[in-house]
């Protein structure tokens, strides 16, 4: 037993005894359960199961034992919402996340796993064939934090075969320090290469963006990348279906042992989807989960409509390739259990246990996702990852249509992801699109898209 | 079925004294008459029909031949002889190309074989490969070349042509774990502070010895691809920490990503039903079902992964037993405690169990009569819908029949870990519930 979490006096010893496959097992039943009395409002039996999760779990041990924990501290997070006062009260020394730390965990998860780098080629290669004949090329970066990218694409760019267009990147983020940061990394780079270049940084959160402040001129080919970052303009949209709950419903939060009661007589099917932690009952107009029902979702569209007046040559998008954005708690658990295992396990397969580095990223970074995902609702929930079809729908309302990924770019990815030396990597293509997957399970979605009956 | 402004197409064009003169593709007769013909017209193969038989012809003549044979009166148009306007015809599709007059095809066979490829359904389908087409001559042609000329990639890929050919072997999978096995394995990665640009020959390397054969790689991509930094692949792909590019630099903290993960973790299956033996346990079925369960899963998993279980694994076991339950008296005891807060409240709340369960199963019943029980439902893990039903069946066949008087018995830990069923959370809430 590796359980290394400290423990006032273990009330459950024979929980110890349990060998590694058996833990794991109940692990696996004891969130869900536990998730379930969160959801259902039963308060005390989740108490009971996290007691025991808190046992067996641990960010030092196996696989399971290190999802487990920060499965369980969400939860543990979202009933402690149930009392805002305690909730904050709790968290009020808490330091955020300083910006050297996000840097780094930004550059070990770039470093240690091959997704960002193979979204990386996979875009370039597509801005690069886009950008064919351009003299002026224009790159919007709607997240830029990690330099890497228009490193390549510079160095990419500089070796065309009729010489170097005049670049322009623009690159907007919440944070100054971290824009500077790159504008100075590619300005250096540029300038090595000779290549005319100029960084505007915009500052500021993309879900207030005004493409105005892109300054995008007439005669310029614009290429616009999203990187992992598309999905948190669709947390805005819970607000209207807040407002709708009856003001009752809202504290409760389960204390209301009538009700818990009230609810065993109904069928399994309603338990499960029941949500009452926050008063949020999915009623039929929220986005629904099933895969291809036409999602409801004001902000994003009127943000890729936005996007679309630019009148841009390219635009690049990669995406976490998984449904965590259902409307209940069981369903977002039940997915993000099975797409961080793969994340998890794939560092378990890569990286040793004692690696700090490891730590960080599935603290920091995974943690932190899991947090947002199962903690959180409304406008606070940015982690709303979904299918790449999704997309696809959203991007073709908005009036884009799909630009096959070029054969020579999956090669370059190919060749990385061979490059790793671990059987789990895999990519695939779809429709012109590309999953890149750890084993079975495709993890991140890259797709290139134009604007539609321009030529 | 006929259009109004359609006009029957012009008989054979041997009949003409002269050839016809045909204009340059692309570019339609301006003073042709440009005709618009419907979908249906388009599709419709045979609008000709004999009153008799109902045997459909494509064109006027043949059914007029045809009705020879019927003693029905016949008649064959002839050739008139003035000039002819000639016809062209546009896409009834709007968003297409061929819908404006000035990119009309100057064909109806043409037009039509347009219409059935673009806006069409492929409803021919080649027999020796997948390809599908939507006009039989296509069709035809296709199945005459399918499979003569043929390139075959090691992985069973094959290609009809040769430069299709050869790119994909430079990209293919069995290709690369063939030279995989043969370099020697070293994963690193490349310290990326060092920001000078790496260029190995190791890589060019690559291009001749691993990708067997193909000398193209280096030297033909940068002509067949536009727009391709000129001496290879871009820098990024050589930053994998990859064996091929010979580089060895270490990333601090990270241990070589192949050693880790065997020797790590010291859990294999094959000890589990030992330990379970060594237990003392002397329930006949609990352990067979319990062996069965784990020589099942170690089959079954022979693809997944070596011996230590991922959590995805994990998962999948969960998933897998919640919808194969077979022995109900795992469920019946695990439950009692699942719910008790601490060991020392065990034996109070086993007391007060006893006594709840005879009003437990009453609403347990109700239960299974409303959701009427389906044994094989699949867990929650499986299809992420409400539960199973096969733990709660079990559960009341335990409190109603007690079927193996396990209850007075002290609860084993390894019961517990047989089951991770959403079934089983289902009813624990029931249980839980009406206990306050």
């Amino acid at each position: 037993m590796m359980s290394l979490s400290p423990s006032l006096g273990s009330s459950y010893p024979w929980l110890k005894e349990l060998k590694s496959e058996e833990r794991g097992l109940y692990l696996i039943h004891l969130l869900l359960t536990c998730a379930n009395h969160v959801a259902t409002g039963s308060l005390e039996n989740a108490n009971i199961a996290l007691e025991q999760i808190s046992e067996l779990a641990s960010p030092d041990g196996d696989t399971m034992q290190r999802i487990a924990a920060y499965f369980t501290e969400a939860l543990a997070d979202r009933i402690l919402k149930t009392w805002p006062g305690l909730h904050k009260a709790i968290n009020s020394t808490r330091v955020v996340d300083l910006v050297s730390e996000q840097a780094l965990v930004r550059r070990l998860f770039f470093e240690v796993f091959p997704f960002l780098k193979a979204a990386f080629l996979l875009g370039n290669q597509a801005i690069i064939e886009a950008m064919e004949g351009e003299k002026v090329v224009h790159v919007i970066d709607l997240d830029a934090a990690e330099p890497m990218q228009w490193i390549a694409l510079i160095r990419g760019l500089s070796a065309r075969p009729e010489g170097p267009p005049h670049l322009r990147i623009t690159g907007i983020h919440v944070r100054k320090e971290v824009l500077d940061q790159m504008g100075h990394r590619l300005s250096e780079e540029a300038e090595k290469l000779d290549i005319p270049f100029q960084f505007n940084p915009v500052v500021g959160e993309l879900e207030d963006l005004d493409v105005e402040r892109l300054h995008v001129k007439t005669g310029e080919a614009v290429a616009i990348s999203s990187v992992l970052r598309l999905h948190s303009l669709l947390a805005s949209d819970d607000e209207p279906l807040r407002k709708k709950l009856p003001l009752a419903l809202k504290n409760s939060n389960g204390i209301h042992l009538q009700r818990a009661l009230q609810m065993s007589q109904n069928t399994l099917g309603e338990l499960l989807e029941k949500d009452t932690v926050n008063g949020y009952s999915p009623s039929p107009d929220s986005a629904s989960s099933s895969p291809l029902s036409s999602p409801v979702s004001p902000k994003v569209d009127t943000f890729l409509t936005a996007l679309r007046g630019l009148l841009p040559k390219l635009v690049v998008i990669t995406e976490q390739d998984s449904n965590h954005n259902g409307s209940t708690l069981m369903e977002r658990l039940l997915e993000s259990l099975h797409s961080y295992a793969a994340l998890f396990d794939c560092l378990e397969s890569t990286v040793s246990r004692a690696s700090s580095e490891r730590l960080k990223l599935e603290k920091m970074l995974f943690g932190n996702e899991i947090k947002n995902i199962i903690s959180c609702e409304g406008a606070e929930r940015k982690e709303r990852h979904e299918k790449l079809e999704k997309w696809i729908q959203r991007l073709d309302s908005a009036g884009f249509c799909n630009v096959p990924l070029s054969y020579y770019g999956m090669l370059q990815a190919k060749t990385l992801l061979q490059g790793y030396n671990c059987n789990g990597y895999k990519m695939k293509g779809e429709n012109g699109c590309v999953m890149i997957c750890w084993q079975d399970r495709p993890m991140f979605s890259v797709s290139a898209w134009r604007c539609r009956n321009s030529l | 079925i006929q259009d109004p402004s359609n006009a029957n197409p012009n008989p054979k064009p041997n009949a003409n004294p002269a050839k016809k003169k045909r204009n340059l593709p692309g570019t339609p007769d301006p003073d042709a008459e440009v005709i618009a013909l419907s979908p249906k017209t388009l599709m419709a193969t045979n609008r000709f029909i004999c009153e008799i038989c109902k045997k459909g012809f494509q064109r006027d003549q043949n059914l007029q031949l045809h009705r020879r044979g019927h003693n029905l009166p016949w008649k064959l148009r002839q050739r008139t002889n003035k000039e002819v306007r000639k016809k062209v015809y546009i896409c009834p599709e709007k968003t297409c190309v061929h819908h404006d007059p000035s990119r009309a095809l100057g064909d109806l066979t043409g037009i039509k074989k347009h219409f059935s490829r673009k806006h069409g359904e492929k409803k021919w389908k080649c027999e020796k490969c997948s390809k599908k087409y939507a006009v039989q001559s296509d069709w035809k042609a296709h199945s005459k070349t399918c499979g003569t000329r043929e390139y075959k990639c090691d992985c069973g890929t094959l290609f009809s042509r040769k430069d299709s050919f050869i790119t994909h072997r430079a990209f293919c999978d069995a290709l690369a774990e063939e030279s995989a096995r043969l370099t020697s394995v070293a994963a690193t990665s490349l310290n990326f502070r060092n920001d000078t640009v790496n260029l190995p020959h190791g890589f060019a390397g690559r291009g001749v010895q691993d990708v067997a054969g193909i000398p193209q790689f280096g030297s033909g991509f940068p002509q067949d691809f536009s727009g391709m930094p000129a001496p290879g692949l871009p820098e990024m792909v050589q930053m994998a920490p990859a064996n091929l590019f010979g580089s060895s630099s270490h990333f601090p903290g990270f241990e070589n990503g192949g050693a880790t993960s065997s020797n790590s973790n010291n859990l294999s299956l094959s000890q589990l039903p030992q330990g379970l033996k060594e237990e003392g346990r002397n329930e006949g079925n609990l352990m067979e079902s319990l062996s069965s369960l784990y020589s099942d899963n170690q089959n079954k998993q022979s693809k997944a992964n070596a011996s230590p279980m991922s959590a995805t694994a994990l998962l999948q076991k969960a998933a897998q037993m919640g919808s194969t339950r077979s022995n109900p008296s795992f469920f019946g005891n695990s439950f009692g405690v699942m719910s008790s807060s601490s060991s020392h409240t065990a034996p109070t709340f086993m007391a007060s169990s006893s006594a709840s369960m005879s009003a437990t199963s009453n609403k347990l019943d109700k239960l299974m009569l409303q959701t009427g029980g389906k044994p094989s439902e699949p867990s929650l893990l499986n299809m992420h819908h409400p539960g199973s039903n096969s733990f709660a069946q079990s559960l009341t066949r335990d409190f109603l029949g007690m079927s193996n008087d396990q209850s007075p018995r002290p609860f084993l830990p390894q019961e517990l870990a047989k089951y991770a069923a959403i079934g089983s959370t289902m009813g624990l809430s029931q249980f839980t519930s009406s206990n306050h």
